[in-house]
C-alpha cells in the first residue's frame, strides 16, 4: 500500500506566479480527477508527480521518502504513468507494447515470463484490445492505442496509477468501461490521480477532485464538496446549468 | 525467439567457410579441411591461415560492429534513419590519422590517432549537442550533421595543403578497405565485448526507444544509459573505421533490414545485428575479391549492390 | 636516393669487372666505399654470394641468387623491368601494364591500389617490386610479413631511372643488359641536355588535366624534361608537385608555349579551350602542342623520346616568336 503525497509543491510552469503550494495525500481507494482549463498546469502536475519534472518548491513524496532519493527503477515500482502523448519511432506490436510494463520488475537478463505475458494478456483482454496483440502498434486507432496504453500500465501493475487524460480518443462505451476499470482498481487498493476535460466524468467516478486554476491557483477535496457550479464556473470562465438525472448532477455549458 | 540467431549463426559461420574456400586461387574442400587439419600445402596455409582467414574476420568484426553501432545510434536517436557516422565520426578519425601521417608517425600510432580523433569528434558533437540546456535527439542530429561538414572540410584542406609524397598514403586511407586491414583481433575482442556489454541493458533500450518520458517512467535511468549507449556506440564506429576505413551502408540497412524481419527487441536486434553484419560484409568482401579477380572491386560497391535490393524486397514485402 | 645515383655511377664505369670484386673498385672516394660496404657486409647475414641493391626507400634488399620470378607493382616497374633486361623474369604485373606489348600477355596481380594477394602469393616470385606511393602500405607490409623480398622503386630524376634499371639489373642478375640500356638513356639525356644548354628560353604551360586544371612543378619529371629543353615553367616554383591552378593564373603567366599529353586514339582537343583566349602569347604563336602521355608520364627509358619530342617543340615555339 504506496501513499503520494506533497509537501509544499509548487510545479514550474515557466512565467507562472507560484499560486498555491499543494499539499495533497493521495491515498489507497482513492480516485482522484483533476480538472483545470487548457494550461493550467495538469499535464505538469503529473509529471511532477512522477518525478519526471523537477517542481520549483517543494516535495514530492513516496511513502514519506522523496522522490529525489530514490532510484527510478524503484520509483517505477510503486508508480507508473500513461502519457498523454506517446513516440512510436520504430514500429512495435501490441503485445511487446504491453510487456514492456514489466520491465521495472525484471532483473537485466531476465526474459519476460508465463507470469508476465499472463498478466498482459489479462490488462489487454480488460481493455477489449487482446485480440489485437500481434497488430503493430500504427496500425491501430487512437482510441485502441489510449487502452492498449492504460493495457501496458495494468501490466505494470504499479501502487500508483497516474493517468494523464486517460479517456482522450475513447468513445462512449470504453468511456465508461475505462473508468469503471480505474475505480475497480482503487477500490482493489490502488491509488488513481487522472486528469480528465469532462466534469460529468469526474463527478460520475472520481472520489476526490483537485481544480487548477490558469493562475496557479487550486484547491482540492473530496468530491462533493468541490464540484459546485460557482467553483466550475469560475475555473472555465464558462457559465454552466445544473441538472439532476437519475440521481445525480450533470453541468451543462450554457450557450 | 531465440531461433532467428542460431540462423544468423549458422548463415555466418557458412559464410567464413565460403570465404575460406573461394578466391583467385582455387583451394578445394579436400583441401581447405587438410589446412584447418595444420596438414595443407605451404602455399594453401599461407593463403587460407595468413591472408583470407584475417581478411575475413576483420571483415566480419567490422561488419558486425558497424551493425550494432547503428542499430544503437538508430535508439538513441529514436530515428530509424540514423548511422554510425550521421555524427560526424567517420571525418574526426580521418583528421586523427591524416594528421599523424603528417607528423610521419608509423601505421600503429595512425590507428590510435584514428581512433582518439573519432573519440574527439564523439565528445565535440556531444558536449555542443548539450549545450546549456538538455539535448534532444534533433539537436544531437543537427549538431552532428553540421560537425561532419566541418570534418569533411578540415580533410580537403589537410590533402591540399599536404606535401604531395604523403598524399598517396592519406588517399588510401580515407579510401579505406577491407584489404588494408592488418590484424582482426581488437576489432573481434571490441565486438564481443560490445554483445556481453549491451546484452544486459537491451531490455533499456527496447523501453528509451518507446520515449525518455515513456522510459523514466518505467525505471530507466535516461540520461545515463544515453551518455552510455552513445559512447559505446562511438567506440564500436572508431574500431571499425580503424580497422577498415568508413564503409557505408551497413550500419544503416543491416538493423533495418533486421527490424523489418525480426521487429524491434533489441535483445535480439543487437546480437542478430552483430551476425547479420558481420556475414554481409564477409559475402561482400568475397565477392569484391573474386567477381572480377586479379582486379578487386572496393567492398563497399559490394555492400551497397547487395544490400540495395535485399532492403528494397524486405520493405515490400513488409507491408 | 643519393646513395643509388652515387652506386649507380661507380658501377657504370666498372661493368666489366666480376660483380663480387667490383664493389671495392670505386673511382670515388675508395676508402669511403669500402668502409661502407665493409659495414654493409658485416649487418648482412651472409654478404659473400649475395646480391645486394638498395631500394628507393634506401633499404638495402639482398638475393642469394638472381631473381627468376619477379612480379611488378607498377606499370613503370614492369617498364623498367624490361629495359633491365630481366622482361624474362616478370611472371606478373598489375592493369595498365602496357608496354613493352610483351608485358600486356604477362598475368594480372589486380591493380596497383589494390593487389589480388593470393594471386601474388600463387606464383611464389623471389622478388616483388613495389612503387613507393603508387602501393597500398599496409599490403607492402603484408607482404614482407609473409616472407616476400620486395624492392621499392619510384625514379624522381633522370639520374633515378638510370640507377633503377642499373639496380634491377643487379638483382636480376642481367647487369649487362641493365647498364647497358641504362648508359644509353643517360648519355642520350645528357646530349640532349648539352644541346639545350645555351637554347634561349621559352616560357611553358603543361596542362596535366583540363577539369579541374592541373600542372606541374620544377621537381616533376615532365618538369625537369621542360627545363632540361631551355623550358620555363611558369608554374615551376609552386609547391606541390601536381597543384591545382586557375584558368586566370594562365593567363596571367602567359606562357610561350602550352603543353598537354595526348593519349593515343583520342582526339586531342583538351587545348581547344585555350583558343579562347586569342590574346595569349602560345594561342597567337600557334604553339599548343601535344606529346604522347604513354612517352612521358612514366619515369623510364622511354622519357628520352618524350624529351627529344618536347625540345623540338620548343623549338618550333622559338621559331615562332
Amino acid at each position: 500500500m504506496s501513499v503520494l503525497g506533497t509537501r509544499e509543491l509548487i510545479i514550474n510552469i515557466p512565467g507562472r506566479p507560484d499560486g498555491s503550494a499543494l499539499d495533497l495525500s493521495i491515498e489507497p481507494g482513492q480516485v482522484w480527477g483533476v480538472l483545470g482549463p487548457n494550461g493550467a498546469g495538469k499535464t505538469t502536475l503529473i509529471h511532477t508527480l512522477a518525478g519526471l519534472l523537477p517542481a520549483r518548491a517543494g516535495q514530492v513524496m513516496l511513502n514519506g521518502t522523496s522522490l529525489k532519493e530514490l532510484k527510478r527503477r524503484e520509483i517505477a515500482r510503486q508508480l507508473g504513468l500513461v502519457f498523454q502523448e506517446r513516440q512510436d519511432s520504430f514500429p512495435a506490436t501490441v503485445m511487446e507494447t504491453a510487456l514492456i510494463g514489466r520491465h521495472p520488475w525484471l532483473s537485466p537478463w531476465e526474459h519476460e515470463q508465463g507470469e508476465d505475458q499472463a498478466r498482459a494478456n489479462q490488462a489487454l483482454a480488460a481493455l477489449d484490445v487482446a485480440q489485437l496483440s500481434e497488430r503493430l502498434l500504427n496500425t491501430l486507432s487512437g482510441g485502441e492505442r489510449q487502452r492498449v496504453a492504460i493495457a501496458t500500465l495494468m501490466t505494470q501493475n504499479p501502487e500508483i496509477w497516474l493517468l494523464d487524460e486517460p479517456t482522450n480518443h475513447l468513445d462512449l462505451h470504453h468511456q465508461v468501461k475505462v473508468m469503471s476499470l480505474l475505480r475497480d482498481q482503487a477500490s482493489a487498493g490502488k491509488a488513481v490521480f487522472l486528469c480528465v476535460h469532462d466534469l460529468n466524468l469526474a463527478a460520475r467516478w472520481c472520489s476526490h477532485v483537485l481544480l487548477l486554476y490558469t493562475s496557479g491557483d487550486a484547491c482540492w477535496g473530496p468530491v462533493e464538496n468541490m464540484l459546485v457550479p460557482d467553483a466550475l464556473e469560475k475555473l472555465y470562465n464558462q457559465r454552466l446549468t445544473t441538472v439532476e438525472v437519475d440521481g445525480s448532477l450533470l453541468f451543462v455549458p450554457t450557450v | 525467439m531465440i531461433r532467428p540467431l542460431f540462423s544468423l549463426g549458422g548463415l555466418a559461420v557458412a559464410s567464413v567457410l565460403l570465404a575460406l574456400s573461394l578466391g583467385s586461387v582455387n583451394v578445394g574442400a579436400p583441401d581447405l579441411w587438410q589446412v584447418i587439419q595444420g596438414q595443407g600445402s605451404a602455399l594453401n596455409s599461407t593463403l587460407i591461415l595468413d591472408l583470407r582467414l584475417p581478411r575475413t574476420l576483420a571483415a566480419f568484426a567490422t561488419g558486425g560492429l558497424l551493425a550494432v553501432a547503428g542499430a544503437l545510434m538508430q535508439v538513441l536517436l529514436r530515428n530509424p534513419l540514423a548511422d554510425p557516422y550521421v555524427l560526424g565520426l567517420s571525418g574526426g578519425a580521418a583528421v586523427g590519422a591524416l594528421l599523424a601521417m603528417l607528423a610521419g608517425l608509423g601505421t600503429l600510432l595512425v590507428s590510435g590517432s584514428a581512433f582518439a580523433g573519432a573519440m574527439l569528434a564523439t565528445m565535440l558533437v556531444f558536449g555542443i549537442a548539450h549545450g546549456t540546456g538538455s539535448w534532444t535527439p534533433s539537436r544531437l542530429l543537427l549538431t552532428g550533421v553540421v560537425v561532419a561538414a566541418g570534418w569533411g572540410a578540415v580533410i580537403t584542406l589537410m590533402l591540399a595543403i599536404t606535401p604531395s609524397y604523403k598524399l598517396p598514403g592519406m588517399l588510401y586511407w580515407l579510401m579505406g578497405d577491407v584489404s588494408y586491414a592488418r590484424t582482426p583481433w581488437p576489432a573481434m575482442a571490441v565486438l564481443v565485448l560490445a554483445l556481453l556489454l549491451t546484452m544486459p541493458v537491451a531490455r533499456n533500450l527496447n523501453v528509451l526507444a518507446r520515449g525518455p518520458l515513456q522510459a523514466a517512467a518505467l525505471g530507466v535511468s535516461v540520461r545515463p544509459l544515453e551518455w552510455t549507449i552513445y559512447l559505446f556506440a562511438s567506440l564500436l564506429t572508431a574500431t571499425a573505421v580503424t580497422t577498415a576505413g568508413s564503409i557505408g551502408f551497413v550500419g544503416l540497412i543491416v538493423p533495418h533490414m533486421l527490424r523489418l524481419v525480426l521487429g524491434n527487441d533489441q535483445r535480439i536486434i543487437l546480437p542478430a545485428s552483430a551476425l547479420a553484419g558481420g556475414t554481409l560484409l564477409v559475402l561482400a568482401d568475397t565477392l569484391a575479391r573474386t567477381v572480377i579477380a586479379p582486379e578487386q572491386l572496393p567492398v563497399g560497391v559490394i555492400t551497397a549492390l547487395l544490400g540495395v535490393p535485399m532492403f528494397l524486397y524486405l520493405l515490400h514485402r513488409s507491408r | 636516393m643519393t646513395l643509388g645515383s652515387e652506386s649507380g655511377d661507380n658501377w657504370n664505369t666498372s661493368r666489366e669487372i666480376n660483380v663480387s670484386k667490383r664493389i671495392y673498385r670505386t673511382n670515388i672516394w675508395p676508402l669511403l666505399a669500402v668502409v661502407v660496404f665493409a659495414c654493409l657486409a658485416l649487418i648482412s647475414r651472409e654478404g659473400s654470394a649475395e646480391l645486394c641493391a638498395p631500394d628507393d626507400l634506401k633499404a638495402n634488399v639482398c638475393l642469394d641468387q638472381p631473381a627468376r620470378k619477379i612480379v611488378a607493382l607498377s606499370p613503370g616497374a614492369t617498364e623498367l623491368l624490361y629495359s633491365a633486361g630481366a622482361g624474362d623474369q616478370v611472371v606478373a604485373v598489375v592493369e595498365y601494364s602496357d608496354y613493352p606489348p610483351a608485358a600486356q600477355k604477362l598475368p594480372s596481380v589486380g591493380s596497383n591500389t589494390r593487389i589480388d594477394m593470393e594471386a601474388l602469393l600463387a606464383l611464389d616470385p623471389d622478388l616483388v617490386v613495389t612503387w613507393v606511393t603508387g602501393n597500398p602500405p599496409a599490403q607492402v607490409e603484408l607482404l614482407q610479413d609473409l616472407g616476400l623480398t620486395t624492392f621499392a622503386i619510384e625514379p624522381r630524376t633522370f639520374e633515378g631511372v638510370s640507377s633503377a634499371i642499373e639496380r634491377l639489373s643487379t638483382l636480376a642478375g642481367t647487369e649487362p643488359l641493365g647498364f647497358a640500356e641504362a648508359g644509353r638513356f643517360r648519355a642520350g639525356m645528357t646530349e640532349l641536355s648539352e644541346q639545350y644548354r645555351n637554347a634561349g628560353p621559352v616560357s611553358v604551360f603543361y596542362q596535366v588535366w583540363e577539369q579541374p586544371l592541373m600542372t606541374i612543378n620544377n621537381d616533376h619529371l615532365i618538369g625537369k624534361v621542360i627545363q632540361l629543353c631551355g623550358g620555363v615553367n611558369v608554374f615551376g616554383a609552386m609547391p606541390n608537385l601536381v597543384p591545382r591552378i586557375s584558368a586566370e593564373a594562365v593567363l596571367k603567366a602567359d606562357p610561350g608555349a602550352i603543353l598537354a599529353g595526348s593519349v593515343d586514339g583520342d582526339s586531342n582537343d583538351q587545348l581547344e579551350h585555350w583558343k579562347r583566349y586569342p590574346g595569349l602569347d602560345a594561342v597567337a604563336g600557334n604553339n599548343l602542342f601535344y606529346v604522347p602521355s604513354a612517352l612521358i608520364s612514366r619515369p623510364t627509358p622511354r622519357l628520352l623520346e618524350a624529351a627529344r619530342l618536347v625540345c623540338e617543340k620548343l623549338d618550333i615555339a622559338r621559331d615562332h616568336d
